[in-house]
């Protein structure tokens, strides 16, 4: 009984060629490969690359999960499990095809039921491509999801795959046909997709099977060396399989979305004016991305109908980039304002910063800190920032604080005043520093939320000092505007009066000044234990030294702060307090933790108008916070919840409130 | 093009109205503590004005300023928005000046300092508003004095500027050197950025005192003011705001026309 | 110039006379009646002065309205306002004419041509007065101005500097009463301007279109602040004002952002008003705004902060969202007007 197995290049002559036109391919591929290095490198140094080292660890890991797992991927079910069959396909394909050359070139080739499950397998990796590429092309054309744009390239790659795929089974099949089936066929079961052919087949002579499997063979080589050589020079989207895993390898390690310091004295270039501008990573980043608008979908702003898309706007700033590859790559007019049809000012303004983007992007692209170099072009080179952003920052310059005197009826060290708290003079010291943040002492609402934290922090026995009047912003809505000097003062001067005060712990409520002090301010030199009011409660109660004795009877929901969430992680600590207050139901919104929807607030948004004529983001979430039926949304931020008293209508059937202060409801004792 | 603006610093006027106090006997103003001193608004915008004919022509902006020590930081300012240099006129002889006092002094700075085509200086100071320096000291330097500037353009050696009306607009034609007086409808001041707020963090504010800028003391002499503040006061409001009732904002509407039906 | 207080040749009270359209301003009719009574107390004479081709022709209505003498600058030259040559002109003038007490409007010419005469004639000014009255034991002028942004007000008197001049906002005084009885002197004034002097000039003026009212005279006024959000969103104020027959104001803010013209600026460096009915929608009520409305003989607050300082000056105060309240208003007028 013979032993089940295959030739390779059976009834091919000169087979072997196939191997030298994809030396030949591959090496032209790799040529149009460096061509578009030099591109990106083109762009500004980065930090990242003295981190090789560090990161291959890290990259074998994010192999794991990211790559082979596609966790991010699946949680859009469909194209997560549509992109999965087509990867893994490609994988099964990919070491079929190498372990026929190592056939070809060992003389040893697979037998027996080796070589008949290996077939199996090769023809379940055809399958899965198939079956991919299948759902891919319905989603594109006949679905057609709304932040799903395509073009010529899509069109080119599914049906020359698809083209590639069946090719491959025809030509099993006619090799089956001629050989296989009549006097094996048990084997031919194994090589299901070429039975199907095979059978089709299988009444033609062999002359004529022998002659179609020659020109399919050919035909399906040339077409997937042709493919090879079409992605390389075009620099098609396919290439992403290569540039994809290098941007997650380079995917940034370090805080969400920190900016980079501008030396003030030495920089040249402010901010991105021109696509040279961005660094050698932000360049790649516009190549790693596939189009795929995953981003655009949970983007706030797209989301209420103003111009950003944060996928259009990597589109777009790809679209300059290539401009700057087809003139002579190091020619000296490779300079051209990037802003202005696209991206446009508008655009660049409408971002919160929320971060839904770049936790949703499979292939780690960030697009928020391409965002802020923008602004700080327009806004410290150019002068040119919408007039709300304008008078923020003005009296951000001339005051130390985000709110214009006139609007406050407060001055900074209002809310203390009748307080028993220590305030620090000159020459005192302190361990542990209550911040309080310019919303929490400045603005009504949110001194409620102040006083409040600051009778449950004493309820609890936390020996802490204020600031008061001493205090002056964290600088976030500067840095986050693009005002880049005005925050490095602020950062510098705030770090100066920690370091005076001796303070060694910051606890703060405001999510803002917890991600700024805590994540940026390290690079200016101070270094503290940063923590937000709610891990210090969870904390305090699991300790025993508060306790939740009040019922409450009310449904909640909680919405996640964006710069709390997704920048920081912190989604359990609030959570947990929640559930300890008696006779509260806690309901979770669709949307939340890592998904949570943007309050509309960041970015400088408590003060930057948005686009006129649009829904206001906050009251997009309100929508969904509506739809749980609950009587009361609480968060941990103060600008959401400014921005959700500012937009709940009916406040009868629904308040807003601050976890600290449900916290206190729950501690006081029923009168 | 060599531009000279004259800048004053003056307690912020935006603070909670509530929190203005003054002091009767002193007949000075409390500002509350912890808010910081600014740069008076119009002044700011005349700094801008000069900004903008230096975009478009280039030359340079000397900026000085009356007042404190502290006033270096509105020279400061000005400089991180686009000035070149600025001075600060701090003397004992210089404190409560009236306006033609502060022109002498002005006018004497600006006379050591020469070689100028254009002074500019804001409509009015922030704080007390007497609205004269700007014209008086035009007089002094014998210029022409152009007021309540929002736009101002220059073209050879003459100045185009655009007045402000009750109604409207009118263009003005003058020779330099000459002095104008910028209002608040030239727009918003720049953002201090880029090079020049480099630049201001560096640069050196010469404090200059009376014998500097070779300032007569008998024209500073208390005695000869031409004005006299006797008192200030701030005047009690007596309405009690009634709040209309309502509960929707159409009743309260309603509620609205019947109690103004009356009046109209 | 400096006169001591007794045997001073400074005497009299002179009124700078403003025309409009062939007429005289209102500013000086107020700037006459004001002029009788600092005149009476004191027992000098009310004089004033008119510039123009015209000004010949209103003399006899200057002194039914108060005067005692018209001085009249019949040289058409004077017909358009020129800051040098008007400067030079009444300098030269008052040299000769020597007036304790200079009385002139606080409008576009008399916020230019006061600091300049001042600056010249070396006296005593004080601008913007809401009051004005005789110190009866040191027979000085005491004028009251606004100062800090409104936040307070100063008395000002001027000892020995003369001529006192003070700039009268508009609308604060009564205007004088005629009588056409009254008998007074006209006198030419011979001298010509000296055209070297004149080195600014005017070369264009732009009427803003003024849709319905002016502001200044307006008995009715919708005024918007920032809490308006949008220019669109000025458009409900405006059917308002059409429909009540008034007009639209505006904060600095409104005006900063670009949602209605500059011109409608009311406040400290925008227009003073006096209506008698101001809504004021959808803004704070900064001390820099409410000075130029205090003036008002009823003021109708709209704001969603209960804490907005405007409530603090209002007679009736709504807090609620203007865009839910105004179309209401809008509506219920209207059912009102129809009967």
């Amino acid at each position: 009984m013979a032993l089940a197995s295959r030739e390779v290049f059976w009834n091919i002559s000169y087979g072997y060629l196939v191997y030298l036109l994809a030396l030949v391919s591959i090496g032209l591929w790799l040529y149009g490969f460096y061509q578009r290095y030099r591109v990106w490198r083109l762009g500004r140094p980065d930090e990242r690359s003295k981190e090789i080292g560090k990161r291959i660890g890290i990259f074998f890991r994010d192999i794991m999960v990211d790559v082979f797992a596609h966790r991010r991927f699946l949680r859009q079910p469909f194209s997560g499990i549509m992109h999965l069959t087509i990867f893994w396909g490609f994988i099964i394909l990919l070491l079929a095809s190498a372990v026929d050359a190592i056939s070809y070139y060992s003389g040893y080739h697979l037998q027996g039921s080796l070589y008949l499950w290996f077939s199996l397998i090769s023809d379940l990796g055809g399958f899965l491509i198939l079956a991919g590429i299948l759902m891919a092309a319905f989603r594109r054309y006949l679905w057609k999801p709304k932040s799903l744009n395509s073009v010529l390239d899509d069109g080119i790659l599914l049906a020359s795959i698809t083209a590639i795929i069946i090719t491959g089974y025809m030509i099993e099949g006619l090799r089956q046909a001629a050989t296989e089936i009549k006097p094996h066929p048990d084997w031919a079961l194994w090589s299901p997709g070429g039975w199907v052919f095979a059978n089709i087949f299988i009444d033609l002579s062999e002359g004529v099977l022998r002659s179609w499997h020659q020109f399919l063979w050919w035909f399906h080589s040339i077409l997937t060396i042709g493919i090879i050589l079409y992605s390389g020079l075009a620099f098609s989207k396919l290439q992403h399989i290569i540039v994809s895993p290098l941007n997650i390898f380079f995917r940034s390690l370090g805080p969400l979305a920190a900016p980079s310091p501008i030396d003030i004295e030495k920089a040249e270039i402010l901010g991105v004016g021109e696509i040279k501008d961005f660094t050698w990573k932000q360049l790649l980043d516009l190549d790693a991305c596939t189009n795929c608008g995953r981003c655009e979908e949970v983007c706030p702003a797209w989301a209420t109908s103003k111009p950003l898309s944060p996928r259009k706007l990597v589109q777009d700033l790809k679209g300059h980039m290539v401009k700057l590859s087809s003139n002579s790559v190091h020619s000296p007019e490779n300079s051209s304002s990037l802003i202005g049809e696209g991206p446009t000012e508008a655009e660049i303004w409408a971002c919160t910063t929320c971060a839904a983007c770049q936790e949703t992007c499979p292939v780690y692209v960030e697009h928020i800190l391409k965002i802020i170099d923008l602004r700080r072009h327009l806004v410290l080179a150019q002068n040119k920032m919408p007039e709300s952003a304008q008078l923020m920052l003005r009296n951000m310059q001339m005051r130390g604080h985000p709110w214009a005197g006139a609007q406050s009826l407060r001055l900074r060290g209002d809310w203390t005043t009748n307080l028993d708290l220590k305030i620090l003079a000159e020459g005192d010291q302190i361990n542990t520093l209550l911040w309080v943040g310019c919303t929490g002492a400045l603005v009504d609402r949110n001194v409620e939320v102040t006083l409040s934290l600051t009778r449950v922090l004493k309820a609890a026995g936390v020996d802490f000092a204020v600031l008061g009047e001493g205090e002056t912003c964290c600088g976030d809505p500067a840095r986050r505007a693009g005002y880049e000097f005005q925050f490095q003062l602020m950062a510098e001067q705030n770090i100066d009066i920690f370091k005076t005060h001796r303070i060694q712990e910051i606890i703060t409520s405001c999510p803002h000044c917890y991600n700024i002090i805590k994540n940026e301010y390290p690079k200016y030199g101070g270094q503290f234990k940063v923590i937000h009011y709610t891990q210090l409660l969870w904390g305090l109660l699991k300790q025993g030294r508060l306790n939740l004795l009040n019922g409450i009877h009310s449904t909640l929901t909680y919405h996640d702060p964006c710069y709390l969430g997704r920048y920081n992680g912190i989604y359990s600590e609030p959570r947990q307090i929640l559930k300890m207050i008696p006779k509260v139901t806690l309901k979770e919104m669709k949307r939340s933790r890592e998904r949570s929807f943007c309050c509309g607030g960041g970015g400088g948004h408590m003060w930057i108008e948005e686009q006129p004529g649009t829904q206001k983001i906050s009251q997009k979430r309100i929508e969904e916070v509506i739809q749980t039926g609950v009587d009361t949304v609480v968060t941990s931020c103060p600008y959401c919840l400014q921005m959700f008293e500012e937009s709940i209508e009916n406040k009868d059937s629904l308040k807003a409130k601050d976890l600290v202060e449900m916290v206190e409801l729950s501690l006081k004792k029923s009168s | 093009m060599h531009t000279i603006v004259c800048v004053k610093q003056v307690p912020d006027p935006e603070i909670p109205p509530a929190k203005f106090k003054i002091d009767p006997v002193a007949k000075k103003v409390i500002p509350p503590p912890g808010v910081p001193p600014v740069i008076s608004v119009y002044d700011e915008r005349a700094v801008e004005a000069a900004c903008r004919l230096k975009d478009k022509h280039k030359g340079k902006i000397t900026v000085i300023s009356l007042g404190s020590e502290k006033a270096t930081d509105v020279v400061r300012h000005a400089i991180s928005m686009g000035a070149d240099d600025g001075y600060v006129l701090q003397d004992e002889a210089f404190e409560n000046l009236d306006s033609f006092g502060t022109a002498y002094v002005l006018g004497k700075a600006i006379q050591k300092i020469g070689g100028y085509d254009l002074i500019l200086c804001g409509r009015q100071a922030a704080d007390w508003g007497a609205g004269q320096v700007g014209s008086i000291l035009g007089e002094i330097l014998g210029l022409p004095v152009i007021t309540l500037a929002c736009d101002i353009q220059a073209e050879d050696k003459k100045l185009k500027v655009k007045r402000i009306l009750k109604d409207g607009f009118e263009v003005i034609e003058a020779p330099m050197p000459a002095l104008v007086t910028v209002s608040s409808e030239i727009g918003l001041p720049r953002l201090p950025a880029g090079m020049a707020l480099m630049l201001a963090r560096r640069k050196q504010i010469p404090i200059w005192k009376a014998k500097d800028i070779g300032a007569d003391l008998s024209e500073l002499d208390r005695s000869k003011v031409h004005t006299e503040i006797t008192e200030i006061f701030i005047p009690t409001r007596e309405t009690k705001c009634e709040m209309i009732s309502g509960a929707t904002p159409a009743e309260m509407a309603a509620n609205l026309v019947s109690k103004l039906a009356k009046m109209i | 110039m400096m006169g001591g207080e007794t045997m001073s040749p400074f005497k009299g009270v002179m009124v700078l006379g403003e025309m409009t359209e062939g007429r005289l301003a209102p500013i000086t009719i107020e700037l006459l009646g004001v002029g009788r009574r600092l005149a009476d107390e004191l027992g000098e004479e009310l004089s004033v002065l008119l510039m123009g081709g015209k000004a010949g022709a209103l003399a006899q209505e200057a002194i039914a309205y108060g005067a005692d003498k018209v001085y009249v600058g019949e040289d058409s030259l004077f017909d358009e306002y020129n800051s040098d040559a008007y400067t030079q002109w009444i300098a030269s003038f008052c040299q000769k004419t020597l007036p304790s007490i200079l009385l002139i409007g606080h409008t576009d010419i008399g916020c230019d041509l006061a600091p300049r005469l001042n600056g010249r004639l070396r006296g005593g000014l004080s601008m913007d007065a809401v009051d004005l009255k005789i110190d009866p034991s040191t027979k000085l002028l005491v004028s009251t101005r606004p100062i800090f942004g409104g936040n307070a007000y100063a008395k000002v008197v001027s000892k020995s500097a003369r001529p006192q001049m003070v700039t009268v906002r508009t609308k604060i005084f009564p205007p004088a009463e005629r009588n056409d009885s009254r008998k007074g002197e006209v006198i030419l004034v011979e001298e010509k301007v000296d055209p070297s002097v004149v080195k600014a000039k005017v070369v264009d003026r732009i009427k803003e279109e003024v849709e319905g009212v002016k502001l200044e005279d307006a008995e009715i006024i919708i005024s918007g602040g920032h809490g308006i959000g949008s220019a669109k969103n000025f458009e409900m104020l405006w059917e308002l004002a059409r429909l009540l027959g008034g007009t639209v104001g505006a904060t600095r803010r409104a005006c900063d952002e670009g949602w209605i013209p500059v011109t409608r600026q009311i406040g400290q460096s925008g227009k003073v008003v006096s209506p008698k009915l101001y809504i004021a929608v959808a803004l704070s009520g900064a001390m820099s705004h409410i000075v130029g409305c205090l003036g008002s003989k009823c003021i109708v607050a709209i704001n969603k902060d209960p804490e907005a300082n405007i409530f603090n000056v209002a007679h009736f105060g709504i807090v609620a969202d203007y865009k839910e309240v105004l179309p209401a208003l809008i509506q219920k007028f209207k059912e009102q007007r129809s009967g």
